[in-house]
């Protein structure tokens, strides 16, 4: 009787009766009782997250793009003065929402789960994204608060907090190159074929941009420093192609999605009514 | 005879083991009162915290501070206790996992998203203490190194609450979406955990200034964050331990009916 | 049932998955931008660069390139062995082509050796850090390519996988390495 506990084969009996009618209610009904609302709303939470988090780092706090490694200390002393506020509200910000970030690891490890591998895959992929955030966003986040802190500070000090941050935010590269390497392996192996092998292929992409950058702990200028037009700017239009695409494959992956474990259906030619 | 749908629901979803093992979680749910009374002892121990200090502090108060003969072992001893036991809220969020788990939800979704939020709250307090300990290791150091440290520490103790306010978002509506006539939680938790999650909002937002409301000692960064975050424990302690103790009852139950047939 | 006869036409397109050919075409357009700020930077600071290249030894460059040329070729012939069923064959050639590959590794790593030990080190000059950067990425892609390769004999060795898709669409990938190599061996020794 509840529609939230039918087993597996009879999945499609839920999805057949959405009321027709207004917008309004359709959305109250699949809110309510849509088999597939639980993944819908956690989609809904990663467009969410991206649509805050870039506007809050590049517009709020303005700490990406980054500035240049190469800046003497007087220049650094006074990109934190100009951000004493922008910092703290844009990275507030930030910090409000980062467990966001929670949902969509947890979607994707629901995407290895339908997968035919083992569940180590998506076990493995949600411990080593969820342990990203702190080295690869919150703690230089912290840095960057304490720096805006106290603009008395010594300059000296201050010149380590800087390097700190912007270091870490595109230096932090282990969990992601490992991370994809394991969405990776997933996609190419799996037999259910939840997402096509060129998106597989895409994550070896952004692997390897973490490989790109790993010359930044080096350089202190050109382009491979961590502002460099390789290390930061080509290494960005990667890693946003491969945001913007893995966003949109989530969402197809929710539209096929059947609940079963075997190959999933592709969406049919037509426009599909069900969601 | 134990409702039809939450069986169904059970075996739908765990096929190869029912019941549910589940030797060792009384173990795991008694640690939480030890665990809170050590935490609250170490807390009063920390001349830092009763009453906050003050962020508007100068760089030689706050070296004064850690190099005070008396306050020093306080701070190392409450600081080495915190380090010991800080971890111990994981097992319980993990047990909360477990009872997500058995939720009626068409995907183990909201369990995965509780998953990769339970190490975040601990693992920032532990670098906010291993600061903490640092400024308290050379109280000969130049005191704007240690106010650096004693900075360091405060910001990321006032800040820890992404994951916080994640795994109250998430438990709440996963509590919302459990549709099951006896639900594993009822609806006012799930209110409450969001009433949790606006409190410990505005301790983001502590970089702001070093005096009023969002300061680290302010109302909202510390008395109201601490606070959610101290009846928070205790609400969920209470009411985890309900849900552990029902289930098992219920997990009795069925196996004494199986041998009865 | 749909679905394989749509395999089928599309395997008349391209050898191989035609995923995989995105993914050529995808890293070939970021080789591309590299090597075009490598050609904006050059235009700046021509002697600079020109210093940097006279050190280079060319016929390291032309030995590897050959080298590898060799492996494409071995590759594609496991291609057409696997194709007639001639598996052992198919096997013997993987295994050219990963001596090759170990040979032009065993000769880069060599050579890298021999410019640090000279001074030309990633960071002493703007040519050598686009040299390292171009070489050292090409040589992630190449150790990738052991695993690729690794895939195929994986796929030979059992009559009950060889799939020749999958055979095509590692070979693709090995072409691919060395395509790049060409045109980093172009760019980087040749052109001064």
């Amino acid at each position: 009787m509840s529609t939230v506990v039918t087993p597996p084969e009879s999945g499609s009996n839920a999805e057949a009766t959405p009321p027709s009618g207004p917008t309004h209610r359709r959305i109250a009904w699949h809110l309510r009782h849509g088999p597939k609302r639980e993944l819908w709303l956690a989609w809904s939470t990663l467009v969410v997250f991206y649509n805050l988090f870039f506007p809050m780092v590049f517009v709020v706090a303005q700490v990406q793009p980054p500035p240049a490694p190469a800046w003497d200390l007087a220049t650094q002393v006074h990109y934190f003065h100009e951000r004493h506020l922008g910092i703290p509200i844009g990275l507030g910000f930030i910090f409000a929402i980062t467990g966001m970030t929670a949902v969509n690891n947890a979607l994707i490890a629901y995407s290895m789960r339908r997968m035919s591998i083992s569940r180590a895959f998506g076990y493995s992929y949600l411990l080593i994204y969820s342990l990203s955030a702190l080295p690869g966003l919150l703690l230089l986040c912290i840095a960057l608060i304490v720096a805006t802190l106290r603009p008395e500070r010594d300059p000296k000090v201050l010149g380590w907090l800087y390097d700190f941050a912007f270091l870490s935010f595109d230096g932090t590269m282990g969990v992601f190159l490992i991370g994809s390497l394991i969405w990776m392996v997933a996609i190419l192996i799996d037999k259910n074929r939840v997402f096509p092998k060129w998106f597989g292929y895409l994550n070896l992409c952004n692997a390897l941009t973490e490989v790109v950058v790993a010359p930044c702990w080096i350089f202190g200028r050109g382009v491979l420093a961590w502002n460099g037009q390789i290390a930061w700017w080509l290494d960005m239009v990667v890693f946003g192609v491969y945001q913007v695409t893995f966003i949109v494959m989530l969402f197809q992956m929710i539209r096929r999605e059947d609940f079963g474990t075997g190959p999933m259906p592709d969406l049919p030619r037509k426009r599909a009514t069900a969601s | 005879m134990a409702d039809i749908g939450e069986n169904v629901a059970e075996g739908s979803r765990s096929p190869r083991n029912s019941p549910r093992r589940i030797d060792g979680e009384l173990i795991l749910l008694w640690t939480l009162p030890a665990a809170v009374i050590i935490w609250a002892s170490a807390f009063f121990l920390f001349p830092g915290f009763m009453p906050p200090m003050s962020p508007t502090m100068s760089a030689d108060q706050v070296a004064a501070f850690y190099r005070d003969a008396a306050a020093l072992p306080e701070i190392r001893y409450s600081m080495i206790v915190f380090n010991w036991f800080g971890v111990c809220l994981v097992p319980i969020l993990t047990l909360i996992v477990m009872q997500i788990r058995r939720m009626a939800h068409r995907t183990p979704i909201f369990s995965y998203a509780m998953l990769g939020c339970v190490a975040g709250g601990p693992a920032l307090f532990l670098v906010a203490n291993v600061c903490w300990l640092l400024a308290a290791f050379r109280p000969e150091r130049s005191p704007e190194l240690t106010q650096l440290l004693n900075d360091f520490a405060w910001i990321t103790f006032t800040i820890l609450v992404p994951f916080l306010i994640a795994q109250s978002v998430i438990l709440a509506v996963a509590i919302y979406f459990d549709d099951q006539p006896r639900p594993i939680f009822s609806r006012w938790v799930a209110h409450f955990n969001l009433l949790v999650a606006a409190a410990l909002t505005p301790a983001a937002f502590v970089g702001l200034s070093l005096s009023g409301p969002l300061a680290w000692d302010g109302v909202l960064s510390f008395w109201v964050k601490n606070v959610a975050i101290g009846v928070w424990v205790v609400v969920m302690g209470v009411v985890l331990g309900q849900a552990v103790y029902r289930e098992r009852a219920e997990i009795q139950r069925r196996g004494a009916e199986l041998d009865g047939a | 049932m749909t679905d394989l006869t749509d395999k089928n036409k599309r395997a008349t397109f391209v050898p191989g998955q035609p995923d995989m050919w995105a993914f050529v075409l995808f890293e070939t357009l970021v080789f591309t931008a590299y090597f075009g700020f490598y050609l904006f930077y050059r235009a700046k600071s021509p002697e600079l660069f020109l210093h940097g290249q006279a050190q280079l030894d060319l016929r390291i460059g032309v030995f590897n390139t050959l080298v590898l040329l060799l492996s494409s070729w071995s590759v594609a012939r496991c291609v057409q062995s696997a194709r007639v069923g001639a598996f052992r064959a198919a096997l013997r050639d993987v295994y050219i082509t990963a001596a090759c590959a170990a040979i032009f590794l065993f000769f880069k790593v060599f050579e890298w050796a021999r410019l640090v030990r000279n001074g030309n080190g990633i960071d002493s000059s703007d040519f050598f850090t686009y040299y390292f950067f171009l070489t050292g990425i090409h040589f992630v892609h190449l150790l990738i390519g052991f695993v690729v390769l690794g895939v195929v004999v994986y796929q030979l060795r059992s009559a009950a996988r060889r799939s020749q898709e999958l055979v095509e669409t590692c070979a693709t990938y090995w072409h691919t390495v060395d395509f790049l190599w060409v045109l980093i061996f172009a760019l980087l020794y040749v052109v001064r």
